[in-house]
C-alpha cells in the first residue's frame, strides 16, 4: 500500500517536472520573444543595424548630406552603436571652401542644432561612395582587407534600417554625378541579403525625386519600403537658410525627422504613426509605403524596432566556470577551446650562443694582437726617435 | 701692470685651466654635440668599440666604429679607459699641440724664443672651437695634434719624426693626404717666411722621392700594425672608405651631408668622386702658387681641409684659425677680417641653436642647420680667400699714395 502511493507519487512527479519543463525549442523562443513581453510588437530581432547612404556630393547638394546626417543623428539618438552603422557620405560640405561655418552642417534653418560636430563616425567619404561599395556593404561580398568598421556585420536576427537620399529618378539613384544604382540592384541585393540570411527585416525610407519607384521592384521578404514621392514627382527641399545660402534640408527627411525628436528609446510608436504623420500637402509631394513583403500589420511595428537599438538585458546568477580548463589556461596562457584540452605550446630550444667570434683565433689572442700593434707602432716610434 | 705672455707662465695657467675644466661634468653634455664630434671622432662611437673588442665581438661588423684600430690598440693596452684618464688625456694632447704651434712659430723665426710664444699657446688653448672639442672628447684633438706634430718636425728640419707623424695622421683621418703633398716641400725646403719675395722653389738638399717612399713605408707598417690589431681587413673600407663613400649621414657642421641626404641613389657615385676630387685639386694650385713658402702652403691647405671634409667638426677649422697666428705679417693685409669674424660669431651662436631647435625641440628642420652650416662654411670661404689674397699681397709691398692693386 504505502509503496503504491509512494510509486504513484513519484510518478506523478516525474509527470508534472516534465510537462513543466519547457522543450528546448520553446525556452529558445520565449528567449527571442522577450521583445513581446509587454504588450507590443514580436519582432524577433536580436540586434540593429542602419546603412545610411547620401549618394550626392558638391556644396549645392548640402541638404543631401544633412538628411543623412540627420537620421544618424537620430539612429544614435535612438540606440544604434557606430559599430552598427554604416555610414556612407561624400562628406565634402563641413569642410567646404564655401562653409561659412566650417566644421560644422545644419539641418535647419537658423542653425539651432550642428549634426556634424565633433563626434560623428563617416564609414565611407568622398569617392568610396560608389554604388559598387554600397552593394557590398549590403551583400557582404567584400576582400578580406576591408576593416569591421565597414563591414555590415548582420545575421538572421538584424533589424536593418537602410536610408538613401539624393538624387534620383524612375527606378534609378545617382551615385556622385558619376554612376546610377537601379532599383533592380537593390533589390537583388536584398534578395541575396535574404538567401544568406543577413537580415530578419529590413525597414528601407529614401528621399529622392520619384523616390517610390526604387522600393517597386522588391521581391524578398520582410522588407517594409517607403519614400517621398511617387513617379514624376519631385521632392523638394525644405528651407533655405540665408547665411549659408542654401537649402539644408528635404521636406520629407524634414518631417520624418520631426516626427522622430518626439521619439526615445522606450518609446512605443509604430510605424503606422509614423505612415499617418505624412502630410503630402506639407511634403508638397506624395510619400508612399511599401508593405506587402512584410509580414507583421505596421500597427505593431515600433519605431525603435528599426531606428533603435535597443539591447535585452538579462540578469543571471554567476555562469558556472570549469575550474580546470581556467586553471590549464593561466598556465600556458591559452584560451581553453570548448572541448579541447589546452594545448602544450611548443617548447623552443634556447639559441646557443653560436656567435661567430669574428676574427678571434682563440680567447686570448685579441689582447696578443692588441699588444703586438701597440708593440708595433711604439717601435716605429722608438726607431725613428732613435734614427734623428 | 703688463701681463707677461711668458711661455713659461702661460703655458701652465693655461692647460691647468683646460684640466680643470676638463675634470667637471661638461664633457657629458657636449659628447652628443654634433658640430663638435663626427661619427668619424664621435667618444661614444669609440667606447662602444673598445667595448666590442674587450667583448670579442669585431667592432667593424657594424657601422658604429669608425675609428683607426691604433685607437683599439692603445686603449686596450697601455692607456685606460676611464672618464678621467680620457679627460686628461686628450687636454694633454691639446697642450702638446699648443707646444708645437709655438714651436712652429719659433721655427718660421729662426728664434729659440719671443715675446709672442704665449699668445700663440693661448691662440691655439683659449679657441673656442677647439677647447670645446676636446672638452666634447671627440677625437679631433688627436687628428690637431698629429697634424701640428707632423708640421713641427717638418719645420724644424727632422725628416722621420715629420713622416711618421703625417703616416698616423692618414690613419686617422683620410683626407690628410692632402697635407702630405705641402708637408714634403716643407721638408724639402724651409719654413723661414718668404711671403714677402716670391721665387722658384728654393730645395734645401734634401730629394723628395726619398721622402715620399719613406712615408710610404711609414703608411704601410702602420697598416699592417691596424690589420694585425683588427684581426682582418675589413678595417679599411669601415675608416677609410667612410671618408670616400659617406655612409653615415648624421648631421655636422660640414657641407657634404645635406648634400647627399637628397641625392637619388643613381648620382651617388658621381657625386662622391665630384666631392673626394673637389678636395685634391686644390694641391696642386696651392703648392705651386706658394712654392716659396711651403708653411703658408700647408697653412692654405689646412682652411681648405677644414671647409670642404667629409666628416669635419669645429676643430678643423679651430686648427685653421689658431694657426693664423703663426702669420702675423700678413694682418696688415687682410682685406675683411671683421666680416669674417662676424660670419664665425654668427654661425658659431646659430649653429647649435639651430641643431637644438630641429633635432631637441622639433620646431625646426634641417634647412636651418644647413643653413647656419652654409654659413659657417662662408665664414671659412672668407677666411680662406682673404689669407689667400694676404699671403700674395704681401709680395706687391706697402701700399703706396696714387696707386691700387686690383686682381685682374
Amino acid at each position: 500500500m504505502f509503496s503504491r502511493l509512494l510509486l504513484l507519487f513519484l510518478f506523478s512527479w516525474i509527470w508534472g517536472t516534465l510537462a513543466a519543463t519547457p522543450s528546448h525549442e520553446q525556452i529558445v523562443g520565449d528567449f527571442f520573444n522577450k521583445n513581446g513581453a509587454s504588450g507590443g510588437s514580436t519582432s524577433n530581432h536580436t540586434n540593429n543595424w542602419a546603412v545610411l547612404v547620401c549618394s550626392s556630393r558638391y556644396w549645392f547638394n548640402y541638404r543631401h548630406m544633412a538628411n543623412a546626417l540627420g537620421m544618424y543623428r537620430t539612429v544614435k539618438r535612438l540606440g544604434i552603436p557606430d559599430s552598427n552603422i554604416i555610414l556612407m557620405l561624400a562628406d565634402d560640405a563641413a569642410c567646404n571652401a564655401r562653409n561659412r561655418f566650417p566644421g560644422s552642417v545644419y539641418a535647419n534653418p537658423g542653425r539651432g542644432l550642428d549634426l556634424y560636430g565633433d563626434n560623428i563616425e563617416v564609414d565611407y567619404r568622398g569617392y568610396e561612395v560608389t554604388v559598387e561599395n554600397f552593394i557590398r556593404v549590403l551583400t557582404g561580398r567584400m576582400e578580406p582587407s576591408v576593416p569591421r568598421s565597414k563591414r555590415l556585420l548582420s545575421d538572421a536576427s538584424s533589424n536593418i534600417f537602410v536610408y538613401m537620399t539624393g538624387h534620383g529618378g524612375n527606378e534609378f539613384l545617382k551615385f556622385q554625378d558619376n554612376e546610377e544604382i537601379s532599383a533592380f540592384d537593390i533589390a537583388d541585393a536584398f534578395e541575396q541579403m535574404w538567401q544568406k540570411k543577413r537580415y530578419n527585416e529590413i525597414f528601407f525610407m529614401i528621399d529622392t525625386c520619384q523616390a517610390n519607384t526604387m522600393y517597386s521592384k522588391f521581391y524578398s521578404p520582410n522588407i517594409l519600403a517607403t519614400g517621398s514621392s511617387k513617379l514624376d514627382q519631385n521632392s523638394y527641399s525644405y528651407e533655405n537658410d540665408n547665411d549659408l545660402g542654401i537649402s539644408v534640408i528635404d521636406r520629407f527627411t524634414h518631417y520624418v525627422l520631426e516626427f522622430m525628436e518626439r521619439i526615445n528609446k522606450t518609446s512605443h510608436e509604430s510605424m503606422a504613426d509614423l505612415f499617418a504623420y505624412y502630410d503630402p500637402v506639407k511634403i508638397h509631394s506624395d510619400p508612399g509605403v511599401r508593405s506587402d513583403l512584410f509580414r507583421r500589420p505596421l500597427s505593431e511595428v515600433r519605431i525603435t524596432d528599426f531606428l533603435g537599438g535597443v539591447a535585452q538585458v538579462e540578469v543571471g546568477e554567476g555562469v558556472p566556470v570549469d575550474s580546470s580548463a581556467v586553471a590549464a589556461a593561466q598556465e600556458e596562457d591559452e584560451w581553453p577551446l570548448q572541448g579541447e584540452s589546452p594545448a602544450v605550446p611548443p617548447v623552443l630550444p634556447v639559441a646557443e650562443d653560436t656567435r661567430e667570434r669574428v676574427g678571434d683565433l682563440g680567447g686570448g689572442w685579441r689582447g696578443m694582437r692588441a699588444w703586438g700593434g701597440v708593440l708595433l707602432i711604439g717601435g716605429l716610434v722608438g726607431w725613428v726617435g732613435f734614427r734623428s | 701692470m703688463k701681463l707677461s705672455l711668458d711661455l713659461s707662465v702661460v703655458f701652465p695657467a693655461l692647460v691647468a685651466s683646460r684640466l680643470l675644466l676638463a675634470l667637471t661634468n661638461l664633457p657629458d653634455a657636449l659628447k652628443h654635440d654634433h658640430q663638435l664630434s663626427s661619427p668619424l671622432t664621435s667618444y661614444l662611437n669609440l667606447q662602444e668599440g673598445i667595448y666590442l673588442f674587450k667583448n670579442g665581438i669585431d667592432p667593424y661588423s657594424g657601422g658604429i666604429f669608425r675609428h683607426s684600430p691604433l685607437f683599439l690598440a692603445l686603449f686596450t693596452t697601455i692607456l685606460p679607459t676611464s672618464r678621467t684618464v680620457a679627460s686628461v688625456i686628450w687636454t694633454l694632447c691639446d697642450a702638446v699641440g699648443a707646444w708645437a704651434l709655438v714651436q712652429i712659430w719659433r721655427a718660421r723665426q729662426r728664434v729659440s724664443q719671443t715675446s709672442r710664444d704665449g699668445l700663440i699657446a693661448g691662440a691655439y688653448l683659449l679657441n673656442p672651437y677647439i677647447f670645446l672639442s676636446t672638452l666634447s672628447l671627440s677625437t679631433s684633438p688627436f687628428e690637431n695634434m698629429l697634424t701640428l706634430i707632423a708640421v713641427m718636425f717638418a719645420a724644424q728640419g727632422n725628416a722621420s719624426p715629420s713622416l711618421l707623424a703625417a703616416a698616423l695622421l692618414l690613419h686617422l683621418s683620410l683626407s690628410s693626404v692632402v697635407l702630405l703633398a705641402p708637408l714634403i716641400l716643407l721638408l724639402a725646403s724651409s719654413p723661414v717666411s718668404q711671403l714677402a719675395s716670391p721665387r722658384a722653389f728654393a730645395k734645401n738638399g734634401k730629394n723628395v722621392a726619398p721622402l715620399v717612399a719613406e712615408f710610404a713605408a711609414y703608411a704601410a707598417i702602420l697598416s699592417l700594425a691596424s690589420t694585425l690589431v683588427s684581426g682582418g681587413w675589413a678595417w679599411v673600407p669601415q675608416t677609410w672608405g667612410a671618408s670616400l663613400t659617406l655612409p653615415d649621414l648624421t648631421p655636422n657642421c660640414g657641407l657634404w651631408w645635406y648634400f647627399f641626404t637628397e641625392m637619388f641613389d643613381h648620382f651617388r657615385p658621381f657625386f662622391l668622386m665630384v666631392f673626394s676630387i673637389h678636395l685634391l685639386i686644390y694641391i696642386a694650385p696651392v703648392c705651386i702658387k706658394f712654392q716659396y713658402d711651403p708653411l703658408y702652403a700647408t697653412f692654405i691647405l689646412l682652411g681648405i681641409l677644414a671647409t670642404f671634409k667629409p666628416y669635419p667638426t669645429m676643430a678643423d677649422p679651430g686648427l685653421f684659425l689658431s694657426m693664423l697666428a703663426v702669420f702675423p705679417e700678413i694682418y696688415p693685409y687682410l682685406r675683411y677680417p671683421i666680416v669674417t669674424t662676424l660670419l664665425h660669431l654668427h654661425a658659431a651662436l646659430l649653429m647649435p641653436l639651430f641643431h637644438h631647435l630641429w633635432l631637441n625641440q622639433g620646431t625646426a628642420n634641417a634647412n636651418f642647420f644647413y643653413a647656419s652650416t652654409l654659413v659657417f662654411a662662408c665664414a671659412n670661404g672668407a677666411a680662406l680667400t682673404d689669407c689667400v689674397w694676404a699671403g700674395l699681397r704681401i709680395a706687391i709691398g706697402e701700399p703706396q699714395d696714387g696707386y691700387v692693386v686690383v686682381q685682374e
